[in-house]
């Protein structure tokens, strides 16, 4: 059994108890009144911050577990998860502050609220599972009070349409997770990512195409969430059409969350089957990210825009995870990105958010003279662009600086290594053609209409906490690496258990045995040159 | 060493140390927070920003009267192991109680000089922002956070020198169409900030150089480290790069002191406040350049198998001629804020001289004592001085000396202060601070042992002469004779020359007394500086205090310091005074002094006199227009390249560069419109290309 007292039981009965009684308090209040938006909010990000302080809590007091890879329970109260969980409730967080602002004088913020809480478990849950019925459950869970909520402006068109197309995506890639998941109990005969694993290394030959078929249906699945070419299309108009702040909780958030499970799922299960799998991410990554920056710049609509630069982003986190076999501090990169960019996407959504809110549109060119208009807005809005674009010293040019790294010392292993990392440079470079462009919009273009606007308080709160972080982090990101490299499994710890179980298994049942995959080297979590080089010439 | 606490792990007082930069830092960020209409609110914010940063700085002077250390590091950027850390030794721990409490003095002073002033917010933002950073190069223990600090308190003397940039006429500095060799010598503060900006960017430059020359051989910027690990040295002299590398730190140094050849712009950057010129250009910022290298000077001579004697001689000469050039060029100047700023100049290359002397004799700690302890009292005083000569300027309502006269009547206090100051920097004898700190350069020189210590000797008593001269001529110019033209006119207007308010007058009044109060104790506060100064050195560089670590400097100088006995390596047997020394300071003094007490207090000579024979007449213009100095390096860096460049420009950038770029620009959007076009908005095609993705997938997968 899992321990009631462990992170994610703890999280969830708090969020869940608070998201289903913001229902329940609304009914049995009077009062209709712009008030009720205003306590639902508190609440909401009372509720998150108290889960957050549990997690950082339990990690900080040493009882969360080291990351693992496999666990025998459903859910694992380990680093990975609680790693994720931070990143996925500051997300939340920044988008209930916001919608303090964002959701003033819409409809039915209850609702709003519970399904933002609800969507967070979800989020939290998936990066602590350990078991695919309950990933599936936590997805499903995560997914769809986000449909509801990229709906919510109900009698917007826009908002319907990208709702819809946000379903039907939704609905397509849980039917093909679903798929997957049966064919893994198929020839495993069970749901745990640990036996699956273990077994998926002992398959026959005859079974390897199904495995790998597997594979292909579980990176579909989750490639659809992630944003991956060619599973992106519904993206840039579901970002767009929802409320803003919902689309930074996509963007920042439930977007995370394919990662988490990929790596989860994905990654630990390819490493039992001896193909060669990682050239195929990686040409993934890279059409990912060209697509994405290509297509971000000559968009009219900043949100489109942000929407575009997050399938880039997503790009250079399926770097870490190609190369992931390579070397532990790719992955190390993928999550310590993933982090920095969840702060980074959602403070640039929410400054979207703040000027939709006092501007009403989301045009590009609204956005000029910007810079003397809604001067913090702006600001914060500039530094989460650079940062996006990895500009030192602000946070995102750390995790990309791991990441690019990462792939050029695995250069002595794989020879595409290095092409990867020059692939995200010039992409890099590509990418700044738009988000300067935004940037110029706003400082060196002047609109017709000068005048200084009032900017909502509670959305600057956020914009200056992110913009704080960006910055504060990119001189100091010691702790968040120290904090991501924490969080990746040791996986060569992990090849271990799974060659020695599937000995086991293969000696019990006596089938022929796949070898596992030589070319994985001894870890460290400094950077491989050494050991790579060592490698090299045995 | 005494360390009291362990070196790493957790210390109440390395909390202080990280406050020490931090909090200044925390208050310019507050600052924009603060309500601009509210005066009162910022300065109170930034003066007690200023107070408690200044406070924890007192809360270590226990730590270097017993020789102990505060050192904390946290891991910073993992992939190039380095790490983030404070160092407050005793050298650093006397520096940052100098800055921290001569800035605080200031801080209160500026509230009344910039009393009135719209861009308030801006003023302490920068002027917090400049306090922060220099506490961060003082307190670093590794060069590349002390280069942070380093290019932050460039940034902020920029800012601060441009701060009226609204480039008003009377804000300029120099007189106006007052040219040389084509060349304008007169600046707005825009200008001057710029030019500022530039030329210590380029000492910056050699600094970066530098130290990562260093990194590359040694793979780490601490200080500790490189002294605790030295085969990066073995290394670098094998390629002959050790000498190299180290005078191109001192550039950094060269830069930012304001050192021959970087000295134009020190001159120009007295366009900005006053307080502005008494915080960052003369008491603290010019004298981080002095700082560095007492930072790696020791270390530097502590690879004793090496022989540095080069880089040693560089910085004494290089400070000697800084001494005497900018000098001879205050002798002649009209405006009472370039008179101090040429005045710093020179008395920071006594400190580079003397930190130099150390490097080139037997006894380390003798010149470094006098660096250091020249820079104390220089901080003091020319501090106070600049205060006082703020205060002229707030009266009298120019920036000319001729516009002054006889003001002392009115502006008694003013005239007390800025007496006793100007005695100190004049070396007046027995009572001042200047006397004891010149007099142990002078000490340190003649017992140097170096080959030529005599000419360095010698360029320090004649420039100590002129240093006299220039203070009693700014001196009697001001406050002394008959009220000028311009204050008549004034009057007749019915605008009296008064005393300045109590906010400013007070800390200026206890700088100048600071200065008198050590220079009564001068011999007590010397010892106690160089015992101080030895056991750092010793503990932390093993550099004893006798016996000779280079080869070819003789011991057994005679001198009265000399031949002491072996078993003396006790920290109070050393020191000694210098009777040939104190001779030759109090010679200088009654020249100098004496001379322009006749000039330009009794009036008993005219200084009209130059001007009637042809030769007194050419040096005169030839220290007016500063050596023409100025004039060849505006025609060298700037005339000539621009000129450059705009061919350049023209043949190639406009040509070449320009007819590629259009091509790429529109390749991108065109690719850009060929993926657009992909995004129909129509779902079917979505789903079809999400069904086609997964077939193409695994069939990757499956080849």
């Amino acid at each position: 059994m899992v321990d009631i007292l462990s992170t994610p039981i703890l999280v969830t009965t708090i969020l869940a108890a608070v998201g289903l009684g913001i229902p329940v308090l609304d009914a049995l209040r009077k009062e209709r009144g712009a008030n009720n938006n205003k306590i639902y909010s508190m609440i909401a990000f009372g509720a998150l911050v108290l889960s957050i302080g549990i997690v950082i809590f339990r990690v900080l007091s040493g009882e969360v577990l080291p990351a693992v890879a496999f666990g025998n329970e459903v859910l694992s109260d380990d680093m990975f998860g609680s790693f994720f969980a931070v990143a996925f409730l500051i997300v939340s967080i920044v988008v209930a502050a916001s919608s303090w602002t964002y959701m003033k004088g819409r409809a039915n913020p209850a609702a709003y609220y519970s399904l933002l809480l609800l969507s967070s478990i979800g989020m939290v849950l998936i990066g602590y599972s350990t078991d695919l019925v309950m990933l599936l459950v936590a997805w499903e869970l995560m997914s769809i009070p986000t449909y509801a909520l990229a709906a919510f402006a109900k009698r917007d068109p826009i908002s319907n349409e990208a709702a819809i197309k946000y379903f039907m995506f939704g609905a397509l890639s849980s039917a093909i997770l679903v798929f997957a998941i049966g064919l893994v109990y198929g020839i495993t005969g069970s749901t745990n990512i640990g036996v699956a694993v273990t077994t998926f290394a002992t398959l026959g030959p005859e079974l390897v195409p199904v495995g790998l078929l597997t594979i292909g249906l579980f990176i579909a699945g989750f490639g659809f969430k992630m944003g991956l070419v060619p599973f992106h299309m519904w993206l840039p108009d579901t970002y767009e059409g929802s409320p803003t702040t919902i689309s930074a909780l996509l963007a920042a958030g439930t977007k995370k969350a394919g990662f988490a499970a990929a790596i989860r799922v994905v990654i630990l299960g390819m490493f039992a089957l001896n193909t060669d799998w990682t050239l195929t991410l990686a040409i993934l990554a890279v059409f990912t990210m060209t697509l994405g920056n290509l297509a971000a710049i000559m968009q009219k609509s900043v949100t489109r825009m942000l929407a575009y630069s997050s399938i880039a982003q997503a790009g250079y986190m399926l770097i870490g995870m190609a190369l992931a076999p390579y070397s532990q501090e790719a992955l190390t990169g993928t999550l310590f990105q993933i982090f920095n960019h969840a702060v980074m996407k959602s403070t640039a959504f929410i400054a979207a958010a703040c000027v939709a809110v006092v501007l009403a549109s989301y045009s590009l060119e609204k956005y000029r003279g910007l810079g003397r208009r809604m001067p913090i807005t702006a600001i914060c809005l500039s530094i989460s662009l650079l940062a996006l674009a990895g500009i030192p010293p602000l946070n995102g040019f750390w995790s990309k600086l791991v990441l690019f790294g990462a792939a050029i010392d695995s250069g002595p292993l794989v020879e595409w290594g290095p092409y990867l990392a020059i692939a995200g440079v010039l992409n890099s470079a590509l990418s700044l053609a738009y988000y300067v462009w935004i940037m110029r919009k706003m400082y060196m273009e002047e609109s017709p209409d000068m005048s200084r606007v009032k900017e909502p308080r509670a959305m600057v709160a956020v914009l200056i906490f992110g913009a704080v972080f960006m910055v504060g982090f990119g001189i100091w990101h010691a702790p968040i690496l120290e904090f991501a490299s924490e969080a990746v499994p040791n996986l060569a710890e992990t090849m271990t258990i799974i060659s020695t179980n599937s000995t086991e298994v293969s000696s019990g049942s006596g089938t022929g045995v796949n070898e596992v995959p030589g070319v994985f080297p001894p870890l460290s979590s400094s950077f491989m040159l050494e050991q790579a080089e060592g490698t090299h010439t045995n | 060493m005494t360390t009291a606490e362990g070196v790493m792990g957790f210390q109440g007082i390395a909390i202080n140390v990280w406050l020490i930069w931090m909090l200044p830092f925390i208050g310019a960020a507050l600052m924009p927070a603060l309500r601009r209409n509210k005066p009162n609110l910022l300065n109170y914010t930034a003066v007690g920003f200023s107070l408690a940063s200044a406070i924890l700085a007192a809360t270590l002077i226990p730590l270097a009267l017993t020789d102990s250390e505060v050192h904390s590091q946290i891991n910073w950027i993992s992939a190039l192991n380095l790490d983030a850390g404070i160092l407050a030794d005793p050298l650093a721990i006397i520096m940052t109680n100098v800055v921290a409490w001569i800035s605080f003095l200031i801080f209160v002073y500026s509230v009344g000089y910039l009393h009135g002033e719209r861009d308030l917010t801006r003023y302490w933002f920068f002027m917090l922002f400049f306090i922060g950073s220099m506490q961060l190069i003082v307190l670093s223990d590794n060069l590349l956070m002390l280069f942070f600090g380093w290019e932050g308190v460039g940034l902020a003397s920029y800012a601060l020198i441009g701060f009226w940039y609204y480039d008003k006429k009377k804000d300029y500095v120099g007189r106006e169409r007052h040219m040389a060799l084509g060349i304008p010598m007169w600046a707005s503060p825009t200008h001057a900030g710029m030019k500022a900006f530039l030329m210590t960017k380029a000492g910056d430059i050699m600094m970066l150089a530098g130290m990562f020359l260093i990194f590359i051989y040694a793979g780490t910027f601490g200080f500790k480290e490189l002294v605790a690990d030295q085969s990066w040295a073995i290394e670098m002299s094998s390629q002959n790069l050790l000498v190299p590398a180290a005078i191109l730190l001192f550039g950094g140094a060269v830069g930012k002191s304001a050192q021959l050849p970087l000295n134009e712009w020190l001159l120009e950057a007295m366009t900005g406040p006053t307080s502005v010129s008494a915080l960052i250009h003369a008491a603290t910022m010019v004298k981080a350049g002095v700082f560095l290298v007492g930072r790696i000077g020791p270390l530097f001579f502590a690879l004793a198998a090496f022989d540095m004697a080069q880089f040693f001689e560089v910085i004494a000469w290089v400070g000697a001629i800084t001494a005497f050039l900018l000098a001879t060029q205050a002798l002649v100047n009209p405006e009472i804020k370039k008179v101090l700023a040429y005045s710093t100049g020179s008395q920071i290359g006594y400190m580079m001289m003397a930190l130099g002397i150390a490097g080139l004799s037997t006894q380390f700690v003798d010149g470094y004592t006098a660096g250091f302890f020249q820079l104390i009292s220089h901080a003091l005083f020319k501090a106070s001085l600049f205060m006082g000569a703020g205060a002229l300027l707030h009266a009298v309502g120019s920036r000319f000396l001729t516009d002054m006269g006889g003001v002392r009547k009115h502006m008694k206090k003013t005239y007390i202060f800025m007496l006793l100051a100007g005695l100190s920097l004049a070396g007046a004898p027995l009572v001042t601070s200047g006397f004891w700190s010149k007099d142990s350069i002078f000490a340190a020189t003649l017992e140097s042992g170096y080959t030529y210590a005599i000419p360095l000797f010698a360029i320090a008593v004649i420039v100590a002469i002129m240093t006299a001269f220039y203070t009693f001529r700014m001196l009697g110019m001001a406050f002394f004779g008959d009220p000028s033209k311009h204050l008549k006119e004034m009057d007749a207007k019915g605008h009296h020359v008064h005393e300045v308010s109590k906010v400013m007058w007070v800390p200026f009044g206890i700088l100048a007394g600071a200065t008198i109060a050590i220079g009564l104790i001068g011999i007590p506060f010397e010892e106690e500086l160089h015992n101080v100064f030895a056991a750092y050195l010793d503990t932390s560089f093993g550099i004893p205090e006798e016996g000779s670590t280079q080869g070819e400097v003789m011991t057994g100088q005679q001198g009265p310091g000399g031949d002491e006995s072996e078993e003396e390596r006790e920290v109070e047997g050393r020191f000694e005074i210098n009777y040939a020394a104190v001779a030759a300071s109090v010679i200088a003094f009654g020249v100098g002094g004496g001379l322009g007490y006749l000039f330009y207090i009794a009036r008993k000579l005219n200084p009209e006199i130059i001007s009637k024979s042809i030769v007194t007449r050419a040096i005169w213009k030839f220290l007016y227009n500063r050596w023409y100095l100025n004039s060849i390096l505006y025609w060298g860096t700037v005339i000539i390249p621009m000129l450059i460049y705009r061919i350049i420009w023209r043949y190639f950038e406009s040509t070449i560069i320009d007819g590629i770029n259009p091509a790429f620009q529109f390749s991108m959007s065109s690719f850009s419109k060929i993926v657009k076009a992909g995004q129909t908005g129509i779902t079917q095609t979505y789903l079809f290309v999400f069904g086609v993705g997964i077939m193409i997938l695994v069939m990757l997968l499956l080849i």
